[in-house]
């Protein structure tokens, strides 16, 4: 009946019915649901808490972690560099340092005192106000961006200005001194050529980006590329890492390039051809040697040439020094091509060296038109024809073949033939179908006009000489086994050739007697070809003056040909322009090889005027 | 009983967080030396790369050329001031 008993009860501690006291003095009349409610807050809040911990461990982590990634972990780049460029004795040609491009927060850089950017000037490069100017104009056209309304001013701290790029480190850590507020540095790579217009062509070279733009750069890019790593670490406050924290991404260094060039006769062809365009005041010069057991390309020069370092800014009709006369260009070879149609005739048996052919009074007409030699050189054997290049001599020869033999030596050895020696900008030349061949054209392309080829492919072609009558393909890059040949013509072709070429430079008549090499047997032919311009022949006329030959010739080791465009005096035929270049860098190329001599002869004597040559 | 097992117990626990300790405490010292060595490595490789680069510089053929012939006052080899010995001969 206690619950009836109303105030009794009040007393009474609701659980267990305990009484704390008989006192009806102290019973406190609270309404039965306040300690309810009070439990219940008390148990709700715990929920909140127990319900809030599994909120944050179990089900919204990836933000939390994130942020504790922020403050703790980095993410460390692993720098790749580029690979280097060497030549075949290893020697550096082309190298990348770590350089640092400087930018700037325009506004906050103008806060900066006026003698820390007199300093940075200084460092720069550049002149006070010439920074100044640049910081102020790209503030103003932030502030006339902006909106007036806008007043997020963190915006500016986004802006930024590249003041300089490609600093180099020491400078770079001199302007991290200046501790100036709003400088920011950003990692790059500069490109070195310590051998600078020497190889330019060879090796062309990269953009800002350290991405290849000419030469070997470009063609073996994906080779020579670095793909950068990166490593998540932990860092303590002060940044010093403490541990590793996740996957490493190995970086994958670029990968060395060795070229086939041999820097000492690379430098000796360039030299040579430099001397030799200054010489004859000529537009341009460009030399090429070639290994004729590998195939490998030992040097190539050009001459006019460019700092490979300033290339990049090079605009408009100053671009024309990067052209790469022997791979890009191609001209109508003139007589060094002759050696190839008298080939063929000696190789199908249908001449020999001694056979006798009349070339007559110096002119022979062909239906309507007339091909003519400087002289008459009346009846004459066909080693005579090489040793005086006698465009009628070869005209006959071609005339008593047909067409198609023709064009199939020009397409084996490599002719009109889009080349395959990885080399950016490289021309096929033009060797015309032979079905379409008149007779006419066919004698003058025996004697090398109206066919199309390049200095490298010339000299390519003449490899057939040099060896045994086989081709080899060429290579830029060094080779480690001798490359395998494709027969063209007979071996036995190949020296009786290399016997009449040897008569162009030491025979009596020859027309080469300045390719002579004190203390080796050379041989070669010299080329005198008009420039066409335009599909014509430029009036008035323009020459390109060519020799190609090989050395020693006892046992050829090296191709060597030659090109020098545009003599404009001191001669321009290819006996005069090309070949005393030929034999300077053939003598000094077989000094530095400690290459044997073969011959006798220490005193060269050549007489002054050779008198006049055929083209 | 107990109380001795627990305190044993207790004992090793303290002992393996010292060891804790301690093993973090070397793999940190590690560590950091690891950084250190590698970044000297890589300071090296820097160094390497540049002497490879002077070199190539200093020994251009131009360069070597131009002083040999200013400030050597050498002058180039011709065949007819040459003397060529042959192995064996007499």
């Amino acid at each position: 009946m206690m619950r009836s008993g109303g105030a009794n009860s009040a007393r009474v501690a609701r659980s267990k019915g305990v009484q704390f006291s008989k006192s009806p003095m102290l019973a406190v009349s609270l309404p039965p649901w306040r300690s309810r409610v009070v439990l219940f807050v008390l148990f709700a809040a715990f929920a909140a808490l127990a319900i809030r911990a599994v909120w944050l461990q179990g089900l919204s982590t990836q933000f939390l972690q994130d942020q504790g990634e922020l403050r703790y972990g980095r993410t460390l780049e692993l720098p790749a560099t580029r690979g280097n460029i060497r030549d075949r004795d290893n020697q550096v040609l082309a190298s990348s340092a770590e350089v640092r491009g400087v930018w700037g927060v325009p506004n906050e850089l103008l806060k900066e005192p006026a003698d820390k950017l007199r300093a940075l000037a200084a460092l720069l490069d550049m002149p006070e106000a010439e920074l100044r100017g640049k910081l102020e104009t790209k503030q103003a056209q932030v502030d006339a961006k902006r909106k007036p309304d806008d007043k997020d001013k963190d915006k500016d701290k986004q802006v930024l200005l590249y003041l300089k790029r490609q600093v180099e480190m020491d400078v770079a850590h001199k302007i991290t001194a200046l501790k100036l507020d709003g400088i920011e540095m950003r990692k790059e790579y500069k490109r070195y050529y310590p051998q600078g217009g020497v190889v330019s062509h060879v090796i062309g070279f990269n953009d800002l980006e350290d991405v290849g733009q000419e030469g070997m750069e470009k063609a073996q890019e994906s080779w020579l590329k670095g793909k950068p790593g990166s490593r998540r670490v932990i860092v303590d406050r002060l940044g010093h890492i403490v541990e590793d924290a996740g996957t490493i991404t190995e970086p994958h260094e670029g990968k060395d390039l060795i070229l086939s060039l041999d820097s000492k006769i690379q430098y000796i062809a360039f030299s040579q051809v430099k001397n030799a365009v200054e010489k004859f005041k000529a537009k341009a010069g460009a030399a090429i040697v070639l290994d004729v057991h590998t195939g490998e390309v030992l040097a190539l020069a050009n001459y006019p040439t460019f700092e490979p370092k300033e290339a990049r800014t090079l605009r408009g009709a100053d671009r024309e020094v990067l052209r790469n006369h022997v791979i890009t260009d191609t001209f109508e070879p003139g007589s060094t091509l002759k050696p190839f149609t008298v080939a063929l005739g000696m190789d199908t048996g249908r001449y020999k060296p001694s056979t006798l052919i009349d070339t007559g009074s110096g002119r022979y007409t062909i239906l309507d038109r007339t091909i003519s030699d400087t002289k008459g050189h009346g009846v004459i054997n066909v080693q005579q024809i090489i040793e005086m290049s006698s465009n009628i001599g070869t005209s006959k020869i071609a005339l008593s073949m047909p067409a198609q033999e023709m064009w199939e030596l020009f397409t084996k050895v490599g002719f009109g033939q889009q080349p395959k020696w990885g080399f950016p900008g490289a021309q096929a030349g033009r060797v015309r179908p032979y079905k379409s061949w008149r007779p006419i054209e066919q004698a003058t392309m025996s004697y090398g006009n109206g066919i199309s080829v390049s200095l490298i492919q010339l000299a390519r072609a003449y490899l057939i000489f040099a060896r045994d009558g086989d081709i080899i393909p060429l290579s830029f890059q060094k080779v480690s086994a001798p490359p395998v040949g494709t027969q063209v013509i007979k071996p036995q072709t190949a020296r009786q050739m290399r016997e009449m070429l040897e008569t162009v430079v030491s025979g009596k008549d020859g027309t080469a007697k300045q390719a002579q090499i004190a203390g080796y047997r050379a041989g070669g032919k010299t080329g005198t070809a008009y420039k066409v311009v335009n599909g014509r022949y430029a009036i008035p006329r323009k020459y390109i003056g060519s020799f190609a030959g090989m050395v020693p010739m006892s046992n050829p080791r090296f191709v060597i040909a030659v090109m020098i465009d545009e003599p404009t005096q001191g001669g321009h035929y290819g006996g005069q322009v090309a070949a005393p270049t030929f034999a300077a860098v053939a003598a000094n190329a077989l000094r530095s090889k400690n290459v044997p001599p073969d011959s006798t002869v220490t005193e060269i004597v050549v007489p002054s005027d050779s008198g006049p040559e055929a083209m | 009983m107990s109380f001795k097992i627990n305190a044993v117990l207790a004992a090793l626990l303290v002992g393996c967080a010292l060891s804790l300790v301690n093993a973090q405490y070397q793999a940190r010292h590690l560590f950091i030396s690891l950084e250190r060595a590698q970044r000297q490595a890589r300071q090296l490789d820097v160094d390497w790369a540049q002497l490879q680069l002077d070199q190539s510089t200093l020994g251009k053929h131009g360069r070597i050329e131009e002083i040999a012939r200013r400030d050597l006052n050498m002058t180039p080899l011709t065949a007819n001031r040459t003397q060529y010995l042959t192995e064996g001969e007499q």
